[in-house]
Parts: structure tokens; C-alpha cells; sequence
């Protein structure tokens, strides 16, 4: 009887809950979201970016940085973080599967204007030469995988090796025109070791680049391989960082400060 | 101020924030300290010319570098360098670049006395007037900027285009090559990404979820209530799914149509060494005195010509800077004028075999202020050049000479570093 109480009373608060969800409001309804998800764009772009060139700034800028054994493993880490932050504060709130995909939108039109204007028109460095990468395929599917498992651990344990996977198949399609092999200065090199020399960096000299030099050939040489699964694993440690981020520096304080009211 | 002003005013600030800085000239090797420019390397016999082109045409750099002995203990020993124009961003396209005779694409080793011939083509890309100088970029220490020259650099009426050959001989134009696919991939994921938006953002609103999700567990979806529904599960599965699927089409796109991708390349070499030179001199510093207000420096040195002819000192090179021990021509071919100047010597003339002369120097020039070559509130009061001695009928000798300097004048200082 106790029980049938209990039931008749939780499906009477889910009603009600279903009431609330549908409830209009007048001036804080679609005005209040259009303001938000507008404004929200220039914060969350600028933090997903500046996160992104202060961890793997170079890997993403050049070409020729984009190497098989560095390169997928400092980008998933520098770009998880973000993310990860923004879905935990997205799913908590308002249980939107979005906070990678928003930040990856944001951050793919912040980056784009950043690359075009300050890089191609201002100094006129061709796109081709620093274009950068793209998080929104592997976003998608982080939180895909979260509206499926509805767990942040389970999302880190799979979604941290996956993106890591994702984030460099999806910019690896670009790349692949930028490492046919070319003859140049009586050398084999790649294209984009050609624009690297080509395209006058007198601040950056070529023994900066953290690339591949040969130094993980106990692997059968699939160095490739052996880096994203590194980069799947920091992967896992970036998003708990941005969860640590979303959880202790976003949506705490302001649980804190509502309370005070 | 009425609005419409205030308004006029922000929009005028912000064209002019947007056009007005967009190119630097100076390389700020004024800003590097003393030490950085006279104890590590010595550019001599730079040449860098035409000194005005058309976009796509040829610039010549030429010259050489010295890695001195005297290399300063408070820096890593020089193990790895790059020689590179110094210019303002890609003004110019680098074509070639050899060292010692031999192609160097990247980076290569050197070491402490090593003399690096260089030589560097590029062509002209961007219009304008850019400042051109030959650097050598050692691991560990930065930049080091040699002696530059001015180039004029003319539009074409041709569109500027850099060819280059693959291995499978195909030519493409490295300018732009790709960039139009490189977007068009990325902006497809885009708006993958902007449709899974609307569809969260049209559909639902953020502040009547708010009110449920406070009252609910975190990892209920909750699809009785309406939060996730099925319709949306349905909808993010086609999403997810359409995502994979751009992505296999472009590997198949990939993979099919630049088969053979290799690692960016790392040819690392050490140049094979030039000739040495002969050994002509002795040369024992015994001081030098700066006059900070009138830009002079007086070195003393003792030279002992150690070889069977009589021997001549032409040159003292320090950093980026030649001093010339002759006149107008012969300082037109010492390299850029700007860095240039008179060397005076004395006594001047030959030093006949086997005999010791004590050398007073005298240079009497501003760019030693100018591009702050002389160290007069450092920790280490020390100057290092090379003094270049020349045979009769031929052969030369590069003689290191490290020297301490005594300031005889200050000019006032207000504020330490400035």
C-alpha cells in the first residue's frame, strides 16, 4: 500500500515536472536564450581557443607540425578541456547533449576568423599553410556519447580515447594532400615541410618543430598508432580537467551564490 | 560629445586599430643585448641583391657566419642552427638555401670556430619596401640577425605563384594548394555541428529545463517528462551517424587520391668544412677604451705576422657590423652600407714578416650605439669581433680577438635600461 503511495505520488510529481517544463513564461522564455547562446559564443570560443594555443599552439597553427607522433596527442589533450567543462554545465543545467558541440562550433568560427584575418590578410601566410583544426565531428560524437550513457565516467572512458581517435581522423583527411612526398632543394620532402621553408618563419627556425625524428621505431614504425592511443589515454585525464573546470569553477560557485539569495 | 560623434569616434579607432599595425619592419635586433650580437657570431661579405624587383622575382642573399670561439659560457654551447632570412612575415618566398655548398632545407649542426658559407634565394611575394637580413637561429639562444638592406619589391601584373614538384612529377602551385578543400571539409563538420545545435536550442529552452534538472537526478534523461525524448534520441543517432559517414568518405577520398603520404622529413646535417684559414697573425688584445658621447671605440692590439709575407689588416667585423680599413669602394663591397663604416688604423700599412706591431683601432660610428653593440651597464664589459688580415698576393686570415672594454664617457641614464 506503502508502495502504491510512493508510486501514485513520484507519478504525480513527474506530472508536475512535465507541467513546469512546458510552462511559458513571458520575458525570460526565447529572448533569454537568443541572448544567452549569442553572447555565450565570443567566451566560450575565446576560452576553447586560447586553452587550445596555450597547450598545442604550433601543432595547430602549421602544417608541418602536424605530425604522426606529437601532434595527436597534444591537440586531444589541449582540446578536450573546454568540452568537457561546457558539457558538464550544459547537461547539469538544462540536460542539452550540447557542451562539446557548442564549444567546437564556437570555437571553429573564432578560429577561423582569427586564422583569416590575422594570419592570411595581416600577415599573409596562405590558409592552406595555417588552417586550423576542426573538433566539431569528434564533439558530436562526445556527446552522443553522453546522451547514450548519461554518465560522465562512462563518456570519459570512451569518449576521451575516441576523440582523440576523431579529432585527428577528421583534420588527417585535410592534411593528407600536405604530406605527398615532393622533391625540393634536392631533397624528399613533404609539401608541408616545403611550406615550412617556403613561407618565411624568421622567429620560428625548423629545430623548434616537435615533430617525429625517428624515435619511436620499437613499434614496428607505426608511430601513429602508438601516439593515439597516448592521446586517447591524456585525453581521458583533459576531461576530467574540464569536468574539474565545469564543476568547481563554473556551476559551484553559482549553486553557492544562489543559495545566498 | 553627442552619441553619433561618440559612435564615429569608436569606428574611426577601430579601422584605423585594424589597418595601422599591419606590418612591422625593424627585426628589434637593436634590442638584443650586447653580448648576444658580439660574442657569438660575426656576419661578414654580405650581399644581399637587387635591392628592387617585381613580386615573383629573385633575391640573393649571400654571405658568411662565424660561430666565435668566444661564444658566451652563460649561453647552451651552439649545437644546432638555422640560417634564415630575416624579413617582415612571407614578404618573400625562400627558393634555395645552401650552406657550405651543400642544400639545407632545415636545421644543421655547428660548433664553436665553424665558418657556414651561406647562400639564399627567394623571390618576391608581397608589394612593398621590406628590410632584408641573413640570421642564424642557434638552439637555445634565438635569432642572431645579421647585416640587412632595403628591397623594393614591385607588383607583377602575373599572379604570384610557387610551383613545386612532387615525387610523382606532378607540378602543383603551393600557393592556396588545397585551402579551398581544407575548407569546405571543415565547414561541412560545421554544419553537422550548427544543425545538432538548433535542434537542442529551437526545440527546448534553457530556463523551464533548469527548473526540472534542479529537481531530478543527474543522470536521468528523463524522456516522460520530456526532456530527452525518443524523437531526439532519433534525431542525434542520424547526426552521429551522418558525422561517421563524412568522415569515411573523406579517408576514402583521402586515401584514394594522394596514395603515398610519408612524416614531415628531418634532415639534420652537419656541413662539410670550408678550407681553413691561414694562419697569418698573432694577435694579442691589450684594451679598449668607449666614448659613449661621441660613439668612438679605441682598441689597442698587439699583431705579430707569423707568416713568410707582409700581412695587412683590412677589416674588423663585430656582430652584424664590418669596419673597413680603406676607402669608399672598398666599404661598397663590405657588405649593406647601413652597417658598414671606417676602421682607422695606426700606425696603417703592412706588417713585414715576423714583426710585432702595437694597433691602435679607431671606429668612430653611431651604429655601435645604435644598434647597441658596445656594453656599458652589463654585467660582462666585453666586446669580440674578428680582425681580418690579408696576405700579399693573397690568403686571409680571420684573427678572434675578445677585448674588455673601459668606458671613458657616459652618456646620463635616468632610468636603469634606458
Amino acid at each position: 500500500m506503502a508502495a502504491g503511495t510512493t508510486t501514485a505520488g513520484e507519478r504525480q510529481r513527474r506530472l508536475e515536472l512535465r507541467a513546469l517544463l512546458n510552462k511559458k513564461y513571458k520575458w525570460i522564455d526565447r529572448k533569454w536564450d537568443l541572448v544567452f547562446w549569442i553572447t555565450a559564443i565570443f567566451v566560450v570560443g575565446g576560452a576553447a581557443d586560447i586553452t587550445k594555443q596555450l597547450f598545442a599552439g604550433d601543432w595547430d597553427f602549421w602544417t608541418d607540425w602536424k605530425d604522426p607522433q606529437w601532434w595527436p596527442v597534444i591537440t586531444a589533450f589541449a582540446t578536450i578541456i573546454i568540452p568537457s567543462a561546457l558539457q558538464y554545465i550544459q547537461w547539469v543545467a538544462w540536460r542539452f547533449p550540447t557542451g562539446a558541440t557548442y564549444t567546437a562550433v564556437c570555437f571553429f568560427m573564432c578560429a577561423w576568423v582569427g586564422r583569416y584575418f590575422q594570419w592570411h590578410v595581416a600577415e599573409s601566410y596562405p590558409l592552406s599553410f595555417v588552417w586550423p583544426i576542426s573538433i566539431v565531428g569528434a564533439a558530436i560524437i562526445l556527446d552522443w556519447i553522453l546522451l547514450k550513457t548519461r554518465s560522465f565516467i562512462l563518456t570519459s572512458l570512451f569518449g576521451g580515447p575516441i576523440w582523440a581517435l576523431l579529432v585527428w581522423a577528421f583534420n588527417y583527411v585535410p592534411l593528407a594532400a600536405y604530406l605527398q612526398p615532393a622533391h625540393f632543394m634536392n631533397h624528399v620532402l613533404t609539401v608541408a615541410d616545403v611550406q615550412g621553408i617556403v613561407y618565411i618563419r624568421s622567429q620560428t627556425p625548423e629545430y623548434l618543430r616537435h615533430i617525429e625524428r625517428g624515435a619511436l621505431r620499437s613499434f614496428l614504425g607505426e608511430t601513429q598508432y602508438v601516439s593515439l592511443v597516448f592521446g586517447g589515454t591524456v585525453a581521458v585525464a583533459g576531461y576530467w580537467i574540464g569536468q574539474f573546470i565545469g564543476r568547481y569553477l563554473a556551476v559551484w560557485p553559482i549553486r553557492r551564490y544562489i543559495k545566498t539569495l | 560629445m553627442t552619441k553619433k560623434r561618440r559612435l564615429t569616434w569608436i569606428a574611426v579607432l577601430a579601422i584605423a586599430a585594424f589597418i595601422a599595425p599591419s606590418k612591422a619592419f625593424a627585426h628589434g635586433e637593436a634590442g638584443d643585448e650586447p653580448f648576444l650580437k658580439d660574442l657569438t657570431t660575426a656576419f661578414y661579405d654580405v650581399s644581399i641583391s637587387p635591392k628592387a624587383i617585381h613580386v615573383g622575382e629573385p633575391v640573393t642573399i649571400t654571405g658568411t657566419v662565424r660561430i666565435l670561439d668566444t661564444w658566451p659560457y652563460t649561453l647552451d654551447p651552439p649545437q644546432t642552427a638555422y640560417i634564415t632570412p630575416v624579413v617582415p612575415g612571407p614578404v618573400f618566398a625562400l627558393e634555395d638555401r645552401v650552406i657550405n655548398g651543400q642544400p639545407a632545407p632545415g636545421s644543421f649542426f655547428v660548433e664553436r670556430g665553424g665558418v657556414y658559407q651561406f647562400k639564399m634565394v627567394m623571390v618576391g611575394r608581397e608589394p612593398g619596401r621590406w628590410h632584408v637580413h641573413p640570421g642564424i637561429a642557434v638552439q637555445g639562444t634565438g635569432t642572431l640577425v645579421g647585416p640587412g638592406e632595403w628591397v623594393d619589391v614591385q607588383p607583377a601584373v602575373a599572379k604570384f605563384t610557387f610551383p613545386v614538384t612532387l615525387l610523382n612529377g606532378k607540378v602543383i602551385d603551393l600557393e592556396g594548394y588545397q585551402s579551398s578543400f581544407v575548407w569546405w571539409w571543415s565547414f561541412a563538420g560545421f554544419l553537422i555541428g550548427v544543425a545538432w545545435m538548433l535542434y537542442w536550442t529551437l526545440s527546448k529552452r534553457t530556463v523551464t529545463n533548469l527548473a526540472v534538472t534542479t529537481q531530478i537526478g543527474i543522470n536521468e534523461d528523463a524522456p516522460d517528462i520530456g526532456l530527452i525524448t525518443p524523437r531526439d534520441q532519433m534525431w542525434m543517432n542520424v547526426l552521429a551517424g551522418l558525422t561517421i559517414a563524412l568522415l569515411i568518405l573523406g579517408w576514402f577520398y583521402a586515401a584514394t587520391r594522394y596514395p603515398v603520404r610519408l612524416p614531415q622529413q628531418t634532415d639534420w646535417f652537419a656541413p662539410r668544412p670550408l678550407e681553413p684559414d691561414l694562419k697569418l697573425a698573432e694577435v694579442r688584445p691589450e684594451g679598449a677604451t668607449w666614448n659613449d658621447g661621441t660613439d668612438t671605440l679605441v682598441m689597442k692590439v698587439q699583431a705579430k705576422n707569423v707568416s713568410d709575407s707582409p700581412i695587412t689588416l683590412k677589416e674588423y667585423v663585430m656582430g652584424m657590423t664590418t669596419f673597413v680599413n680603406g676607402g669608399p669602394d672598398a666599404q661598397a663591397q663590405a657588405g649593406p652600407h647601413e652597417y658598414v663604416g671606417q676602421l682607422e688604423v695606426e700606425p696603417n700599412g703592412p706588417i713585414a714578416p715576423g714583426e710585432t706591431k702595437e694597433l691602435t683601432l679607431r671606429i668612430a660610428n653611431p651604429i655601435l650605439s645604435e644598434e647597441r653593440l658596445i656594453p656599458t651597464r652589463d654585467p660582462q664589459q666585453f666586446i669580440a669581433g674578428l680582425l681580418r688580415f690579408e696576405k700579399a698576393g693573397g690568403g686571409e686570415q680571420f684573427a678572434v680577438v675578445r677585448i674588455n672594454v673601459i668606458p671613458t664617457q657616459f652618456k646620463a641614464q635616468y632610468i636603469p635600461g634606458l
